[in-house]
């Protein structure tokens, strides 16, 4: 991030008034277009209000146009919308293509939106359904009355079998196979 | 006998893989034959299609239940988690989602979302292996803003080498409103695969 970024103001995701839960409402409600009519900086300018305007009118009864035509001075684009922002776009020396998707921008978004860092994704008013996760959820009863320190869960789950152990219990085998008398052998053994 | 224990542990000591030694050494060592000693557990005289026929019956009577609580529409607020262009939302009726970089759906599009992972309410949770079987859960959305970010400024400098680049960029970024979700037809114990799946993936 850079310095510019300091004063930045952040935010989460919004639509204004519930938009989109029953019907859309456009929230552009109002577009100007300035400009000069023999100024080569607003040729693109004066091309889009001959080819496209007329379409773009039409096509979104919602939006009101005004067209100001004025000496000398640079093209510029001015949208209004339903929240009382105001976004104003210079459009010197740009195409008719590049007014054209500046207008369709102009449309599609809420308010003036160009300095909002938005910190998530996501917005949502009904946080969990099935209740917070939280430690003792699924849980045994068991659990619950542990004394600590206790041998048994400070033990790791996993302790393989050692050799030793191996041992002792395949010459368990043995003994239940050969009868009483490997046990005594076993006992001399430990005795000695 | 203790005497062949203490070289085998020897033995044991100085080969690094212990526990195919392990067993092979155990096998020399042993008097009794060695199909005795095999370490496969003994076959288990407990029935298989039994367990199977239980855990089938006890689906059933879930799903039962499950479609008992939506017939009488007392399941409550439900939610779900969806796909939407590589990231996953949990989502519930209401909610807005952003979708990052360029996605033609306009303003004003209502869209179905067919990609879900997982559908629950309070009382029960569907969960998709790895998706639920399309035409189970209906999510609908409307497109409410297309909007782009906040410039966002990509500088990048070598020290000593007069290097000095800044490029500054914004992003398309779009909103959608989360409209409804719903059962779309009584959960079934057994998975059938649709007869015609949706063609839109998204």
């Amino acid at each position: 991030m850079s310095n510019s970024h300091l004063f930045l103001k952040s935010g989460f995701p919004r639509a204004p008034l519930q938009n989109g839960l029953g019907r859309y409402v456009c929230q552009l409600q109002r577009i100007t277009l300035k400009f000069c009519k023999n100024n080569g900086s607003s040729r693109g300018m004066r091309d889009f209000i001959e080819n496209h305007l007329l379409d773009f009118a039409k096509e979104n009864p919602g939006i009101v146009v005004y067209v100001k035509p004025r000496r000398h001075r640079t093209p510029v684009l001015v949208g209004e919308y339903l929240n009382g922002d105001r976004e104003w776009l210079s459009c010197r020396n740009s195409t008719q293509e590049e007014i054209s998707k500046w207008i369709d921008l102009l449309k599609t978004q809420n308010g003036s939106s160009s300095s909002l860092r938005l910190r998530k994704m996501w917005h949502t008013d009904v946080p969990s359904i099935q209740g917070p996760w939280t430690p003792f959820l699924l849980r045994s009863p068991e659990a619950q009355d542990q004394k600590y320190p206790s041998e048994e869960s400070s033990k790791p789950l996993d302790i393989p079998q050692t050799a030793t152990e191996k041992l002792i219990e395949l010459f368990r085998q043995q003994q239940l196979e050969a009868g009483e008398s490997a046990n005594e052998v076993l006992s001399k053994k430990r005795a000695e | 006998m203790s005497f062949l224990a203490q070289t085998v542990r020897q033995v044991l000591r100085q080969v690094p893989n212990r526990s195919l030694a392990l067993t092979s050494a155990m096998r020399s060592l042993s008097i009794s034959p060695a199909f005795h000693q095999q370490n496969k557990p003994a076959p288990s005289s407990v029935d298989a299609s039994a367990i199977a026929k239980d855990q089938l019956k006890e689906c059933q009577s879930i799903c039962e239940r499950i479609n008992k609580q939506v017939a009488k529409s007392e399941q409550g607020r439900l939610f779900a988690v969806v796909h939407l262009c590589g990231k996953q939302f949990k989502i519930t009726p209401g909610d807005i989602i952003l979708v990052e970089g360029y996605w033609p759906p306009t303003i004003g599009d209502e869209i179905s979302l067919d990609k879900v992972l997982l559908a629950g309410a309070r009382d029960f949770t569907l969960v998709g292996r790895p998706i639920l079987e399309p035409g189970l859960v209906s999510v609908k959305a409307t497109v409410v803003e297309k909007t782009l970010t906040h410039t966002k400024t990509h500088f990048r400098k070598k020290r000593r080498k007069q290097y000095m680049r800044i490029n500054f960029q914004r992003s398309p970024n779009t909103m959608i409103r989360i409209n409804s979700i719903e059962l779309a037809r009584p959960v079934d114990a057994k998975t059938e695969p649709e007869s015609e799946p949706s063609k839109r993936l998204f």
